[in-house]
């Protein structure tokens, strides 16, 4: 039994006594456009994720428009959370804990879901927590595969992010490289655009790319042999643009499922490269993919050899866990919790925030 | 029935506790851009002060905009959730009409006018105080202050929830003596008291299905539809 004593900002002290071992924790998720909450037990079982998705509200506009995205959030985030209790058999008054993702992320669509957990905690007299959006992706894959080990090295990407991390012991991060620029999956959603495959890109994209020849063009593989680990996505996308455009004034049909793969297979040796050239270098044994990108049967297909050749495991998450989910932030929260960690009603959401606090 | 409401429309926030007609608490305080971090705990405030628990609350009376996008939000969010929270019903208030009740002494008819953020766009609408109580007439306004002076016509009392657009209306107007201008922010008191009435009348709104009041579509939907370019 741990005893927990959760001061919040400025009044009551409340006491609470569980076993955090079975903790039934709610996970809140609102940082781009999908509204999710799950319910969570002991950090390991999920018993609901509810997702919903706002692809058909953006794919207009070939990619997430903050303030449409809020508008849904603040119009679904009641039922969502509804539907996350009673699927899981259980009621609001079962719910032990509220994890949120307060840093990373849209501004106006994080502070639907902050606003929620934290009336959710005061209301309830639950703990509170808040999440790093990224650090909620590592825990993805820690719930698909718990014999993950740590250290390993966590590549996140999707459409609004590519980090490269050491998780060096549970919750300990070192960021060892971002995107410069654009996000992998945004490169993938802004080409999936030029060649009107329509939005979300990554699956056009690799839907396409499944009958091109990933070798038809030879496209720039950005910072490649560049001595840091960061990426950059945006001049990749610029290069298959200024390639493709010429092709489209001789009338003859566009090579599209051609362009397609070589320019998957750019992003995707750019990620793997560099990914197990870090992982050799710190001497991990464990690689783990996260984010809307590693859904891509492709990288992982790519992955899963490269680690393979090089004697090192590659993990990732289950295809419902790869995007934005409910359960991958009550896992990071209840990590969180068992250390301690609570958050005071005072929380506030942070658009930008460090991955190492 | 006691009734806490709130409302974060405007650049002032509010929360007020009544109990069968009579104000326990009124609280109203500037938050810019720190909506989010003071809602609940001044609830918590809100309620310490008046001697009672959450749980002694009947019902919430929520402000749903119009106003700041961002704000309503976070009010509205925090409002639902309070109600689900505790199984209690809520009511949605719209801005304009607090503002309106608030200035139903003064004029038979008023028109209130919240500030839309950019320039010298507003929301308004206009308000008549007769035996059935307060009731909006005619549609929505979304425009800019000149046009205002259309809506209210002359001899109006115009209600505005901005110091600084007060001013605007003021020279929008221009000089006389047949308008006059009251700056009111809407209270959470006055949202408590309008929800009551409708909580006592059995009229709850489905607390989960509430959503702002926006009046606007967002910038890119409608550039998308073609009214903007």
């Amino acid at each position: 039994m741990s005893n927990y004593k959760i001061q919040s900002s400025k009044f009551d002290i409340w006491t609470l006594d569980f076993d955090i071992r079975k903790m039934l924790i709610l996970g809140i998720e609102t940082s781009c456009d999908e509204t999710a909450a799950a319910l969570v037990a002991g950090g390991r079982e999920i018993l609901s994720s509810v997702v919903a998705t706002q692809l058909d509200l953006h794919s207009r506009y070939g990619g997430v428009v903050p303030e449409i995205a809020a508008r849904r959030h603040a119009e679904l985030i009641g039922y969502v959370i509804d539907q996350a209790i009673v699927s899981a058999g259980r009621t609001l008054g079962d719910v032990e804990a509220v994890a949120v993702t307060a840093r990373q992320g849209l501004v106006g669509c994080l502070l639907v879901g902050a606003a929620a957990a934290k009336t959710l905690s005061y209301a309830r007299r639950i703990p509170l927590v808040g999440i790093h959006h990224i650090e909620g992706h590592v825990f993805a894959n820690l719930l698909s595969n718990p014999t993950l080990p740590v250290p390993h090295v966590c590549l996140t990407v999707s459409g609004g992010h590519t980090m490269l991390l050491l998780v060096e012991a549970p919750c300990r991060y070192r960021v060892l490289g971002v995107t410069l620029d654009d996000a992998a999956g945004e490169a993938f959603d802004k080409v999936a655009k030029f060649l009107g495959l329509g939005f979300p890109g990554g699956p056009a994209i690799e839907k396409a790319a499944r009958e091109g020849n990933g070798r038809a063009f030879r496209f720039p593989r950005p910072l490649l042999r560049a001595g840091n680990l960061d990426f950059s996505f945006s001049g990749l996308k610029t290069a298959v643009i200024n390639a493709v455009r010429p092709l489209m004034t001789g009338g003859k049909p566009l090579p599209v499922a051609d362009i397609a793969a070589s320019f998957q297979e750019a992003a995707v040796e750019v990620l793997v490269s560099k990914t197990l050239r870090v992982a050799l270098e710190t001497g991990v044994k464990a690689v783990s993919v996260t984010g809307g990108v590693s859904a891509n049967r492709r990288l992982r297909q790519a992955f899963t050899q490269a680690c393979q050749n090089k004697g090192l495991e590659a993990f990732f998450p289950d295809l419902s866990l790869c995007t934005d989910n409910g359960a991958m932030v009550a896992a990071a929260g209840y990590a969180r919790l068992n250390r301690g960690e609570v958050a005071g009603l005072d929380l506030d959401v942070v658009p930008s925030a460090l991955m190492e606090l | 029935m006691k009734v806490l409401g709130l409302d974060t429309s405007s650049y002032a926030n509010a929360i007020g506790v009544v109990d069968d007609g009579r104000v326990l608490a009124d609280f109203t305080y500037e938050a810019r851009t720190d909506s989010l971090q003071k809602i609940v705990t001044n609830i918590d405030a809100v309620l310490s002060e008046t001697g009672l628990a959450l749980d002694d609350i009947d019902g919430f009376g929520i402000g749903l905009g119009p106003g700041s996008w961002t704000g309503i939000r976070v009010g509205v969010t925090v409002g639902k959730m309070l109600a689900y929270s505790t199984g209690k019903p809520a009511c949605g208030v719209t801005s304009l009409e607090a503002l309106a009740y608030d200035a139903r002494e003064v004029a038979e008819t008023v028109c209130t006018v919240i500030s839309a953020g950019a320039r010298d766009a507003v929301y308004a609408a206009l308000f008549q105080t007769g035996e059935g109580g307060l009731s909006r007439v005619g549609d929505y306004y979304v425009g800019d202050v000149a046009g205002l002076a259309r809506l209210g016509g002359r001899g109006a009392v115009y209600v505005s929830a901005w110091p600084p657009l007060g001013e605007k209306l003021a020279e929008a107007l221009g000089a006389g003596p047949d308008y006059k201008i009251i700056n009111g922010v809407p209270r959470g008191g006055t949202i408590a008291l309008l929800s009551a009435a409708r909580l006592a009348l059995g009229q709850p709104d489905d607390a989960l299905a509430l959503a702002p009041l926006y009046l606007k579509e967002s910038t890119a939907r409608a550039m998308q539809a073609g009214i903007i370019k």
